[in-house]
């Protein structure tokens, strides 16, 4: 997800230059997206490492 | 799937949320607006061409200011009119059922004043309670309603955001989940035209955002899968 800072900022030079405001909405929207998926994934790496970190979880 | 956007609003042209509204329809032939007080500038309603607007169409909006905890009149007078004995509830009323039903309101105040102790005192979920019982004696699924508070003080970003949240309220499936709004955005992605956007890689800019979604999709199904197998 590290390549997505670089969409980002195409994505925000796109969003520049459209002509479409409901188009320039959009990929406001996309970027928002992108951010909320990685926030997603922060999340979930959180919970997996606290889940591979239980002892309740070993099985020993 | 249909959907009808009943508007209700005294002098419609002159609302800045509702023309913003209005201009933010995607170009959709599964989208009606409708829009009462243009279409009977005297009042009186067709039942039955309303009743026929309803059949045809699958998910229900009103979409309106929201004036002293309800509707502007004419949107009342429909209610009265068109939701009839044996059409909308009653023996043989079962022309709405299985539908949906949604708010689309445009509130004057700010959201932290409807709760409990706050300057209105009650929140928009019991206010709105006589929409839900109608939606409920009708048959129909009521939605979570699109709240708009204070629209004049809006930012540009968050006008952007209304943009695109109230096109997804107009036609993705409920219950609107990330998984629904990345399919969306990816369709959206695909169909958005090139020819509003100067830039030589925009194409190419466009199919890296929507791999991008993609491969993020796959990345969090598998982190969620990793999960589930952990938890004994």
């Amino acid at each position: 997800m590290e390549e997505n800072q670089w969409l980002i900022k195409q994505l925000e030079e796109l969003e520049r230059e459209s002509r479409d405001y409901r188009q320039k909405a959009l990929l406001e929207a996309t970027i928002a997206l992108l951010e909320e998926q990685k926030k997603r994934r922060e999340q979930l790496q959180g919970e997996l490492d606290g889940t591979l970190w239980s002892p309740g979880n070993w099985n020993i | 799937m249909k959907t009808l956007i009943i508007v209700s609003h005294p002098t419609v042209e002159e609302s800045g949320s509702q023309q913003f509204l209005i201009q933010s329809l995607p170009e959709d032939e599964e989208i009606t607006l409708h829009i009462l007080e243009q279409t009977y500038p005297d009042g009186q309603i067709d039942i039955e061409r309303e009743q026929a607007l309803l059949r045809e169409h699958d998910r229900i909006l009103f979409q309106f200011p929201f004036y002293w905890y309800s509707s502007p009149p004419l949107l009342k007078k429909w209610q009265d009119e068109v939701l009839t004995d044996h059409f909308a509830f009653g023996y043989r009323g079962t022309k709405l059922h299985g539908k949906e039903f949604g708010l689309v309101l445009v509130i004057g105040l700010p959201e932290k004043d409807y709760q409990t102790g706050g300057q209105e005192g009650f929140s928009i979920s019991e206010l709105t309670k006589p929409y839900q019982a109608m939606a409920k004696k009708t048959g129909m699924t009521y939605l979570k309603p699109l709240t708009i508070f204070q629209f004049p003080y809006l930012t540009e970003t968050e006008k952007k955001a209304l943009l695109i949240d109230y096109q997804q309220y107009l036609s993705l499936p409920q219950p609107i989940s990330l998984k629904r709004k990345e399919e969306w955005m990816l369709d959206q992605l695909a169909k958005t035209s090139k020819d509003t956007l100067p830039k030589e890689s925009a194409a190419f800019v466009l199919e890296a955002a929507a791999e991008a979604i993609e491969d993020n999709r796959m990345e969090l199904d598998e982190l969620r899968l990793h999960i589930d197998n952990y938890d004994v």
